[in-house]
């Protein structure tokens, strides 16, 4: 599929998703709502994670960020603004702490964005506690659930858009250049510096926006509640998985494992985490190339 | 007399106590085919590092086409028009011989136009260097020596001004080997560009060089015609411990 026609069929996905709202229960809402944050959030940590091989857990931090934003400000700010603020403040973040620590690979690079979300959930406790007197914040006059889901549509539309136009440019092929040969990369005339800065903040911001999109579904907002290390485990699961050098691969395993994980949580309460951690287990062992690799047996699925 | 595209001036590289490449002096013009030949361990492919921007030099100068770029970073050198292949192939595994060179086109070739346009894309480079058929082939499925031969498509691609070849004849056949220097020939001649070969078949090399310069313990100990220079007496001294001057081993060890 050329770029243009995978623009075409997200749009046409987007027109039939945008009818939930309207079919759908409570219950199963919520349920896509899911599904949607987490195909977002695997589809931009793809983006840049994918093709140069970089392992960032700096979701949770860009997730909490961004909720921090809609809880800080809600009150003066349209929900909207909230969110495009929540994702710009994201894209900063990112931009700061790529400068810092892109040089660094593997295990490196992956401790140090772990940590850094640490590091930004303990400031915000910090702050919040010596400077407003608070542990949390009530969220009041949250917008209702179709205007939470539309927003996070729009969100995951935007991110696989957005994968898809990436992939196909320039920023792209360098990306790959990167995760294949970097120092190859750069004989060949590649600013890695530069492109990794701008794909990493880049990526950044569809977590950041999603925390302020999704914030407004607590209505009790604490750091340890909104920097939740388990949204970026799930996220770097879900997108290796699925096939992070692939468009669709993260897209699919990513509402797959919400499904999976929903269900099994209703079916089975206390061992769902035992049963999810097994099921991992086995896919890793038996289907490392992710999702997208039993696509592709089939055929040629995309590149 | 043109002013030197590349010019080493004094560069020295050091790994901890051990000097890789010590004051060397290198030019290269315009149009100029030069040899760049040592024993191994003579720190060739460490001052090919250094030209290429791959490692900053610890001291000395490097200018392109007169622009200082002391420290730059490699893809500063490769916009200045300086393009360089890898001894062991580094080519981009996963991707099409095809796209490994549209990947330099789209870098480092991109802003630069040289004179000549039947290498402006990718098929026509890797047709020249006798690839054509295998454009489609993911890059490492091909032979090592076919690698190296897309190594130097890659560098086309990058439209370089001066050109830095790093044992692109490996186990090739003489023949082949023969091919492979008629080819560089014609690049240079009909790009116009500055070439440094560095190559361990000797003899060949000598033969389609105008200068060879030769490094032997980090230092360039000659650096002139190639018929004065197999004659002259620290170069023979050199080789003697090795290999003697002319012999044509496919040895590939690694240079630091």
């Amino acid at each position: 599929m050329s770029a243009r026609e995978q623009l075409a069929a997200t749009l046409a996905c987007g027109a039939v998703l945008a009818a939930a709202p309207w079919l759908l229960s409570d219950f199963l809402l919520s349920l896509a709502l899911s599904c949607l944050m987490y195909a977002a959030l695997a589809v931009s940590w793809a983006m840049f994670c994918g093709p140069t091989h970089y392992l960032s857990l700096a979701t949770s931090a860009f997730f909490g960020l961004g909720a921090y934003v809609t809880a800080w400000s809600l009150e003066s700010l349209p929900y909207g603004v909230a969110v495009l603020a929540g994702g710009l403040i994201g894209v900063a973040f990112a931009a700061l702490i790529g400068a810092a620590v892109l040089h660094l690979r593997g295990a490196y690079f992956a401790v140090i964005t772990f940590g850094l979300g640490e590091l930004t959930l303990h400031l915000i406790t910090y702050t919040e506690k010596t400077y407003f007197h608070t542990a949390g914040r009530i969220i009041s006059d949250a917008p209702d659930n179709a205007a939470i889901y539309w927003t996070v549509l729009v969100l995951t539309l935007g991110a696989v858009a957005t994968a898809i136009l990436v992939r196909a440019s320039r920023l792209g092929l360098a990306l790959r250049g990167i995760g294949a040969d970097e120092e190859r990369a750069q004989t060949l005339g590649v600013d890695t510096r530069r492109v990794k800065i701008l794909a990493f903040a880049l990526s950044a911001f569809f977590p950041g926006a999603l925390g302020a999109a999704m914030a407004v579904r607590w209505t009790y907002i604490e750091p340890l509640s909104v920097f939740n290390p388990f949204i970026g485990f799930q996220t770097v699961l879900m997108a290796m998985l699925g096939g992070a050098h692939t468009l669709i691969g993260p897209i699919v395993s990513a509402v797959f494992f919400s499904l999976v994980s929903e269900f099994l949580r209703l079916r089975f309460p206390y061992v769902f985490l035992l049963l999810l951690g097994l099921l991992l287990i086995a896919l890793i062992l038996y289907l490392p190339g992710g999702l997208a690799s039993l696509l592709r047996r089939r055929g040629r699925a995309d590149a | 007399m043109p002013e030197a595209l590349l010019a080493a001036r004094a560069v020295t590289v050091r790994f901890g106590g051990l000097v890789a490449v010590d004051g060397v002096d290198l030019e290269a013009r315009h149009g100029e085919l030069v040899g760049l030949i040592g024993p191994n361990g003579a720190g060739k492919t460490t001052l090919f590092h250094a030209l290429s921007g791959v490692l900053a030099p610890d001291a000395g100068r490097l200018l392109v086409a007169g622009e200082d770029l002391t420290g730059s970073a490699p893809h500063v050198f490769a916009a200045h028009g300086v393009a360089r292949t890898f001894q062991m192939p580094r080519v981009f595994r996963d991707m099409s011989a095809e796209d490994n060179v549209r990947f330099a086109l789209q870098f480092a070739g991109r802003t630069r136009r040289h004179a000549h346009d039947a290498f402006d894309d990718a098929r026509t480079i890797l047709g020249f260097l006798g690839l054509g058929a295998a454009s489609a082939v993911a890059a490492g499925a091909l032979t090592p020596a076919r690698q190296r031969l897309l190594e130097i498509g890659m560098a086309l691609g990058a439209r370089p001004r001066v050109l830095l070849l790093d044992e692109i004849a490996a186990g090739l056949t003489p023949a082949e080997l023969e091919t492979c220097a008629q080819l560089i020939r014609r690049v240079r001649d009909e790009l116009g560009v500055a070439v440094i070969w560095i190559e361990h078949a000797v003899r060949v090399l000598m033969s389609h060089v105008e200068r060879v310069a030769v490094l032997h313990q980090g230092r360039k100990i000659a650096d002139g015609d190639p018929r004065a220079v197999a004659k002259d007496a620290a170069v023979i001294e050199a080789y003697l411990g090795e290999e003697g001057v002319g012999s044509e081993g496919g040895r590939e060890r690694r240079v630091a």
